[in-house]
Formats: C-alpha cells, structure tokens, sequence
C-alpha cells in the first residue's frame, strides 16, 4: 500500500487538476453557477423545516439551523459517494488508453464535494450568524467549538472515501452497484438524525427499559448518525429540543458529546478507508479488462 | 551501449473472456459456481529488447498482439506473467485526445491532457504556445472542444502527446488522421524526434509509413514474434506471407 500511496503523490497535481476540472464541468453551462451547490441544500431545509416546526409542531429552539446542521454532512456523504460511484466508469476511455493512478478518479469526486461542503458549512456560519442577530438566538452561535469541525471533516473524509474506493471500483464490474447505493443512500437518510434528533431517539427508546442504552448504542454504532451528531454538537449551541417523552411533547437539554460513539466512528471510519483503499487497489488493473 | 530503452522478457498476458456482455450482480449471483472463465491468451511469451535511438514497427495481422503489447508497455494492463523495463520517460500516443473533456476549452483540455502524460501544471504552462502552434488552432483555442472538428482534435491531441518531452514514444496507429500537411507535420516531429535521440516504438498497417519511419520490425504472429529484424528484410516477407496466408 506504501508504494502505492507514494505513486499518488507524485501524481498529486494531476488529482488536483481533476478537482479543477470537475468543478468547472459541473458549472460551466448553468447561469446560477456555484449557486446551484447552496441552492439545492438551502431549499430542501426551508422544506424541512416546515414541515418539522408546523406540521409536526415541533418547537425546538434554532431549529433551522439543526436540521442545516444534520443535513449538510449528509448530503456530502451522499453525493460524494453517489458521483464518485460513478467517476471510474464514466473516465474508463481514458483509463484505457492512458496509465495515471486510478484511485483519482474516486478521489477527485470525493474531494470535489467536500469543497462545495465546506462552502456550504461557511454559508450555515453565516446563517446562524444573521439569526443570532435577527431572532434572539439563545446564545452567540459560534463557540470554541467549531475548533473541533477540522477532526470532524478529517473522519468524515475517511469514512466517505472508504466507502468511495469501495462503490466505484465494484461499479466498473456490476452497474448494479449504483442503484443498490442510491436506495440505501435514501434509507439512510432515515436512519441518521438529520429530519430528528439523537436525543429524540433515546426518548423514545425509554419504554424498551434495560435495553435504552443498548438500543442508543446500537444506533450510533451507523458512523453516519454519530458524525451528524457530532456536527450538531459542533455546529450550534445547545438550546432546548422538544422530544416525545413517554408520548408528551417535552423541553429536554441536549444529551453531552459521547465520546465513546465518537471513538467507534473514528475506528470505523479509518477501517472502512485502509479495506476500501485495498480493495480498490485490488481490483484497479482489471478496470480495462471489463467483461 | 548502455541500458536498453526498452526490454521484454517472456512476456505473456492473458484476458478472460465472457459471453454474457455486460456483467451484473444478477449473473454473478446466479452463475458463481457454475461459471466457467475461458482465458485467451494474446502475448505467449515475447522478448526482445529496444536500444536507445531505435525506431521499431510492430507489424502483424488483426489480433496477432500489438496493441495488446502498446498497452501493456504503457501500463495500462498488468502482464500476466513475465518483465518488462522501459528505461525512460514514455510517451503514449495510444489514443490521440484520450480524456479530452467536450466541455472545457482547447487550453483547458491541454493542461489536463498534459497532466494526465505526467506533467507538472507549471511544465504544461510553459509549453502551451509551442502545442497551440504546432496543432495551428490559434484562433479556436478558446473555444470548447466539442466545436472542433476531428481533425482539430487530432492535431490537438498530437501536438499535446509529443510535447511532454517524452524519450521513447509509443505509438497505435494515429498518423492516419489529418489532412496531407498535417501528416507531413507529423513525420517531421518524428524525423526531429529522433535526430534527438529518441526511440519509437509504433504499430501500422501502412507499408510507405513503415518503410518511411522504421528502420527494424518486429513481426507478432498469434502471440509470438515471428521475425526480428531490418525493416528490408522483414517488411517483404511480411507481405507476401501476411496476404498468402489469407
């Protein structure tokens, strides 16, 4: 693996270039340009939004911001791995013809949305920012904090990479691949508290008794709702949310930062990025043999 | 002399075949203990080796392994067994404009298309007015690719090939293309290629380029080489015997 993380870097001009050149397909013949990227998220929010704070009367402070919180790193695990699915597939004319490290293909797309991600995360500051100054946010929204988003994004990179080598490189062999991610890309939506909280999960966990905190621990062993968590933690000042306790709508605190789901995701993460990367590397030089 | 530029030892690559097209999880599924890989093998066993300087055909009928034996130097297969050592910086003109992006503008596309040869962005940059001039598109070279013609491209995608200061050039058959002048343009970016020195290795089926560009051939029959030597001497036998043979 040394030698092949070391042919990378040779070819790390051309893995930026590929960056480059991703960003600049993708808004090359659009008005809005860039836009699109902050668009999309921004829309889907104020769409959640209602339907979380009127339909279903859910009156947690800042929730706006939680659920921008809770979506944005999950629409960067999904579309990097939904595009990167299919960046082997689509360049295989050139890897055909011409020898560079295939693992840039995969990478470029991961690293492409991680800068619209981190556009996006500039623009949430921002937002929290103008509803601190406008509504009355219950505290200063920007706290020490935020310092931990860079570990954050590195482990989030790991785990979104991992899964990247994994999905592009079967792709190439069973297109089948692209569709199975993309559902199990919506079932996970689901699954992760972004339209929710992980405080509402334990809530409603308490009629299983004994088993709340098995159950709890079951949930966030998903890397993905332990990640949104911790951005949620990172992200915005606690405030009170409204969970079902017992069947009532109750004002609870959030729950502390658990370090021990955080240590999981962390190994989880970096094992799924070292088996991905070799499985990647495994199968790379059957690419152009294709049946 | 010194080190070869070129040097293959019992090289053999084999490919797996499949009848069911496109392969699928379904297939897999279904089939995973009943399927049966049939193994083609297209190089059984070749050496030779290049000197520095020299400028080899490959010659030989559809399927004999030429292409196979490009790619595999250009390291875009994994041989299946056996060595090979290029010993220099190569320059694979296997498709011209491989990876051009319709999209980007012809300078965009030079940058990338430099890259992917193994340039730094700051070597391509210096040598993007040398490969606009060479390919002529001064005037078009801020448009998107997808407005050019196809001999646009062509000289494009050679221009951008033979100038990321290669040593040994590997080329499939992609003088073809282009009007009359542009092939005079490309032999002479071959003659000035190797008065500097460099190898080329290149596959045609064209007798006049051949006898114009070689001066060894090397004859792959079925996998093997069949005959190693002047290009006057194997270049008859190999007409005569490639079109009796038919």
């Amino acid at each position: 693996m040394l030698s092949e993380l070391k042919e990378l870097w040779r070819f790390r001009e051309l893995l930026l270039a590929m960056v480059e050149r991703e960003l600049r397909i993708r808004y090359k013949n659009s008005a809005l340009g860039v836009l699109w990227s902050l668009l999309n998220p921004l829309l889907t929010v104020v769409v959640m939004w209602f339907v979380l704070k009127t339909v279903m009367q859910n009156n947690t402070d800042n929730i706006s911001a939680y659920i921008l919180a809770g979506y944005l790193p999950f629409l960067f695990f999904q579309m990097a791995i939904l595009d990167s699915a299919q960046s082997v597939l689509a360049a295989l004319p050139v890897v055909k013809k011409v020898y560079f490290p295939r693992e840039i293909l995969p990478l470029a797309s991961v690293i492409s949305n991680l800068i619209h991600f981190v556009l996006a995360l500039a623009v949430y500051l921002i937002y929290a920012l103008i509803l601190w100054g406008v509504t009355g946010f219950k505290d200063f929204p920007v706290k020490y904090n935020v310092l931990f988003l860079p570990v954050l994004l590195l482990v989030h990179v790991c785990l979104v990479g991992g899964v990247s080598f994994i999905v592009s490189a079967l792709n190439v062999f069973y297109e089948d691949v692209k569709y199975v991610v993309s559902v199990l890309m919506y079932l996970m939506f689901f699954l992760t508290p972004v339209m929710y909280f992980s405080e509402t999960v334990f809530y409603a966990m308490k009629k299983w008794g004994a088993a709340q905190e098995l159950g709890f621990f079951l949930y966030h062993l998903n890397p993905v709702a332990t990640l949104i968590t911790a951005y949620r933690k990172t992200l915005v000042a606690p405030g009170k949310i409204q969970v079902l306790d017992d069947g009532v709508a109750t004002q609870v605190s959030p729950l502390a930062f658990n370090w021990l789901h955080f240590g999981i995701a962390v190994v989880f993460s970096v094992a799924i990025l070292i088996l991905g990367y070799s499985l990647f590397n495994k199968l790379k030089w059957r690419f152009v043999e294709r049946p | 002399m010194s080190q070869p530029a070129i040097k293959v030892e019992d090289l053999r690559k084999q490919f797996t075949l499949s009848h069911s097209g496109a392969a699928s999880l379904k297939t897999m599924l279904l089939w995973w203990k009943r399927r049966q890989m049939e193994t083609h093998e297209v190089l059984k066993g070749i050496s030779f080796e290049i000197q520095r300087g020299e400028c080899v055909a490959l010659v030989g009928r559809n399927g004999a392994g030429k292409s196979t034996l490009l790619s595999l130097l250009a390291k875009v297969y994994k041989p299946t067994s056996g060595s090979m050592a290029v010993n220099g910086r190569l320059g694979p003109l296997l498709e011209l404009g491989a990876g051009f992006h319709p999209d980007l503008s012809g300078l965009e596309n030079i940058l990338f298309n430099g890259m992917i040869l193994g340039l730094t962005r700051k070597e391509v940059m210096a040598r993007t007015d040398e490969i606009v001039r060479f390919a002529e598109l001064e005037h078009q070279i801020d448009s998107p690719v997808r407005t050019y013609s196809s001999g646009m491209l062509a000289r494009l995608g050679f221009a951008v090939a033979t100038n990321v200061d290669a040593e040994i050039w590997i080329v499939d058959e992609v003088l073809a293309v282009g009007d009359y002048a542009f092939e005079k343009k490309c032999y002479d970016a071959i003659d000035t290629f190797r008065a500097r020195g460099g190898t080329i290795l290149f596959v045609s089926h064209n007798e006049h380029a051949v006898r114009r560009v070689a001066d060894r051939c090397i004859w792959l029959q079925s996998g093997l080489v069949h005959a190693d030597g002047k290009t006057d001497e194997i270049l008859p036998c190999y007409l005569t015997d490639g079109v009796s043979e038919l």
